[in-house]
């Protein structure tokens, strides 16, 4: 006689979390690569894209708000470390985003091709900010409309543009459902 | 279950930016041999030959890129020529990265030759470029040369069009180099002829290179060189070439002349570099 599936979702253990965890350090390591040797000599309409950050918001919307937090609290310390920037002020900004893509699919009903695209735009802005502020606060200044010009619009259409080939991959590598209210819209 | 689930996202939350702001604060009031700047050395020792790998991986893409930059700005040249750069092109490519190496050693050379900067018996370690900040907020690029090279802080960085930059933070097995066009890359430097002009070179974060406190009596008109005054404490040695002079504004209310600069270097095509060691 066929047992039912438990109604329960079993949660991870033993090997998936190994697997799981070893995913996230390969997804690491890429995003880590793509931001320090690549994102550089990718420049177009006179910006670099954020993969750190695309990667960072893939990983919230599939796997959640504490998970994006963590994997955005990493990424950020590596990059910074790679790119011998004060660590901690990408941390910063790459938690929000993670967090807020995480809860973002938690909470909200989105429509699968629209979510990757908001949440790296809102994820953009909201980096942006904090980035904004650190820098300010570290003495690095610069005129706020050279910024907005130069800086914050072409991320901004770039992140977006990359934003669901990159959430694509990164939910082909991961082997992952897309969070629940995201998958059921 | 949920709220048990709320204060633990809450708790991770917090705990992520209470980290976050602790290693900032440690890395800024720590010394430059302090546990967190010690853990980023090991890490860079790991990270560094991923890096480079990634940056000889792509470098003939890079290379490629630009080739057809170039191609689009050459577009009478361009029609006549596709035709067999088409089929060359994959030679072409590499052949291109091996010219442009040789011809930014000969270049380094002949600087060195031409403008005699640096006294008999200097040392240099030849780098190359393996990552560079992609954000407006830093110039800084990484270079694949550590102390275990020989490279130390501060170390004067050169190419063949002039000077690069400092080094600002060494690692065994790469550095870290501050670009003259960042916010916090402050340069003596002097015009040519004669070096009467003397001033301080400085980035900025929209990347424009200005020489600061230049008294307003001295004379300074476009085209001029800008080199370095090495002088007496200078971690730049006398001499090295940085640009030239694009324009000049004097007002009334300022003490001093505002003059903006041209670096020789092309930063976006930084690939080879020296460094001068100590």
């Amino acid at each position: 006689m066929r047992q039912r599936a438990p109604a329960i979702e079993k949660p991870i253990e033993g090997p998936h979390i190994a697997l799981e965890l070893g995913r996230l350090a390969a997804l690491l390591v890429v995003a880590t690569l793509l931001q320090t040797a690549v994102a550089a000599n990718v420049r177009i309409i006179g910006a670099n894209p954020d993969f750190a950050l695309l990667i960072v918001v893939a990983v919230g919307l599939l796997r959640g708000a504490e998970v994006g937090a963590a994997f955005g609290f990493v990424t950020g310390g590596i990059v910074s470390i790679a790119l011998f920037e004060p660590p901690g002020v990408r941390s910063l900004a790459l938690i929000a985003v993670g967090f807020l893509a995480g809860r973002y699919a938690e909470t909200a009903d989105l429509s699968p091709n629209v979510a990757p695209i908001v949440s790296v735009f809102a994820g953009t802005l909201i980096a942006g900010a904090i980035t904004l502020v650190s820098q300010f606060l570290l003495g690095r200044q610069a005129p706020l409309a050279y910024l907005f010009d130069h800086w914050l619009v072409p991320v901004l259409i770039l992140n977006c543009l990359l934003a669901v080939p990159l959430f694509v991959a990164t939910r082909w590598w991961l082997k992952g459902e897309r969070h629940a209210r995201i998958s059921e819209a | 279950m949920a709220r048990q689930r709320a204060l633990r996202r809450r708790i991770v939350v917090v705990t992520l930016v209470v980290l976050s702001v602790a290693l900032l604060t440690v890395y800024f009031r720590e010394p430059s041999n302090g546990p967190v700047h010690r853990v980023e050395a090991t890490a860079m020792h790991v990270v560094s030959p991923l890096q480079s790998g990634t940056a000889r991986v792509i470098q003939p893409f890079r290379s490629g890129w630009n080739w057809v930059s170039n191609l689009f700005s050459a577009q009478s040249q361009n029609r006549t020529l596709r035709r067999q750069v088409q089929q060359l092109r994959s030679q072409l490519a590499q052949e291109l990265v091996a010219q442009q190496q040789a011809a930014e050693l000969k270049g380094i050379a002949t600087m060195m030759h031409k403008y005699q900067v640096f006294p008999q018996g200097t040392r240099f370690a030849q780098a190359r470029v393996i990552a560079r900040s992609p954000t407006v907020w830093y110039s800084t690029v990484t270079i694949d040369a550590g102390s275990d090279q020989g490279v130390r802080m501060n170390d004067a960085v050169v190419n063949g069009q002039g000077l690069v930059g400092r080094v600002t933070a060494v690692t065994p097995a790469a550095s870290e180099v501050t670009l003259i066009t960042d916010q916090d890359s402050y340069v003596d430097a002097m015009t040519e002829p004669n070096g009467a002009a003397q001033g301080i070179v400085a980035g900025s974060v929209t990347g424009d290179v200005t020489m600061q406190y230049v008294d307003r009596s001295e004379k300074v008109v476009a085209g001029q060189v800008v080199v370095t005054s090495g002088m007496k404490g200078s971690i730049f040695a006398r001499g090295i070439p940085i640009g030239q002079v694009s324009a000049v504004a004097q007002q009334d209310v300022e003490l001093y002349q505002s003059i903006s600069v041209t670096p020789w270097v092309d930063f976006h095509t930084l690939d080879l570099v020296m460094v001068v060691l100590q």
